[in-house]
């Protein structure tokens, strides 16, 4: 265990269950550093967990309070921690792209709409993989999955006319950002960014995955060049995006879907109430026999 | 020579996904050649002179078992 962990995770969770070569741990990494770079310890936060790699590998891991949602529900027992605990006690989720994109994506937009002062981190291996390495809701297009053996032929939520971030910034979030695990300090400032926005915060971490969308979709079982794939298909290098996988039979995904910009896609805290702390300041006056209509705010 | 920086690897902990040989700029690293208790070859911080502290290796290593500390006495 090195510092960090010594300092944030439970000694008998590290190192995690994640495969060789799996990225989650970079993800997981940055968190703490943000945690740590904003002074924050164990008693200020809690942490929640979805299911699939992202949240086995994050489960319980956590020195302070955590707890576990069923997949795609972990948003629903957020919003209901969210609206019980004191706006000091920080909840960070660490879900997957199937989780949050896929099964629980309806939960997630109705966070955002309430704009409940959550940070979910969403990392994303670009399909389900802890189930064997069927395609998702961000997998390329074009990519050959145990479950897409021809190819990939449906849109995606990372395509490039129709992306996810778009879609939440409509429905209400307030903070959003994009990284690839392996970025630096960069990284760690939007997590900084999206603890501290009081109200729904999303950071969405490409990682990657070696076991399955590296043997399968790339057809490339060398860590290294899986890594160098995703930092070239994900803007650090010169080439083609969806190429340069190194030797063998090459990539087996499409083309032009990546390429994505890194770092914070959307940023307006306290452009929008919080409805958890309205929903607070109701309860107050309900019980100092003040009722009335509960003033959202978010009417006309 | 007395170095900068020490590297602090986990041997037992680390899974042998060699990211740190693929990020480090200073050719610090050479790939091992013993295998720990989960069957992994961890990487050998073979040339720690070379080291310029970029944090490169820490910040990819995603198994918590890598680090890089300042060499005592170099502040």
């Amino acid at each position: 265990m090195d510092r960090l962990s010594r300092k944030f995770l439970r000694a008998r969770k590290i190192p995690g269950t994640a495969c060789s070569g799996c990225g989650l741990g970079q993800v997981h990494k940055r968190i703490l550093l943000a945690i740590e770079g904003l002074g924050l310890g164990k008693d200020d936060l809690v942490w929640g967990t979805g299911i699939g790699c992202a949240g086995r590998q994050t489960f319980n891991t956590w020195l302070g309070d955590n707890f576990a949602g069923t997949h795609g529900r972990v948003y629903a027992l957020a919003a209901g921690l969210r609206m019980a605990l004191p706006r000091e006690r920080r909840i960070v989720l660490t879900v997957g792209d199937g989780d949050a994109f896929g099964i629980g994506l309806k939960h997630l937009l109705n966070c955002a709409r309430r704009n409940l002062d959550l940070t979910v981190i969403v990392a994303d291996n670009l399909g389900f993989q802890s189930t064997g390495g069927q395609y998702g809701p961000t997998t390329p297009p074009g990519a050959v999955t145990d479950s897409s053996p021809y190819g990939l032929d449906e849109a995606g939520w990372l395509g490039p006319d129709l992306d996810i971030l778009e879609i939440l910034r409509a429905a209400g979030a307030t903070f959003l950002a994009r990284h690839l695990s392996l970025d630096g300090q960069g990284s760690v400032e939007s997590v900084k960014a999206a603890i501290l926005n009081p109200g729904f915060s999303l950071v969405h971490f490409i990682y990657p995955c070696v076991t399955h969308f590296g043997a399968v979709s790339l057809a490339e079982r060398d860590k290294g060049r899986v890594l160098a794939w995703f930092r070239e298909a994900f803007g650090d290098g010169p080439g083609e995006p969806g190429g340069g996988a190194g030797e063998g039979p090459g990539p087996r995904v499409g083309t032009g879907f990546l390429k994505f910009g890194r770092g914070v896609f959307h940023s307006a805290p306290g452009s929008r109430p919080d409805y958890s702390e309205q929903v607070k300041d109701w309860t107050r006056k309900m019980a100092r026999g003040q009722g009335g209509g509960l003033a959202t705010g978010n009417t006309p | 020579m007395a170095h900068d920086f020490e590297i602090s690897l986990d041997f037992e902990a680390c899974k042998g996904c060699g990211y740190c040989l693929e990020v480090c700029p200073g050719n610090v690293f050479d790939p091992g050649g013993v295998h720990n208790g989960k069957g992994y070859r961890p990487p050998v911080a073979a040339r720690p002179g070379d080291c310029l502290g970029c944090q490169g290796c820490f910040m990819a290593c995603p198994d918590f078992c890598l680090e890089v500390l300042r060499a005592p006495g170099k502040g």
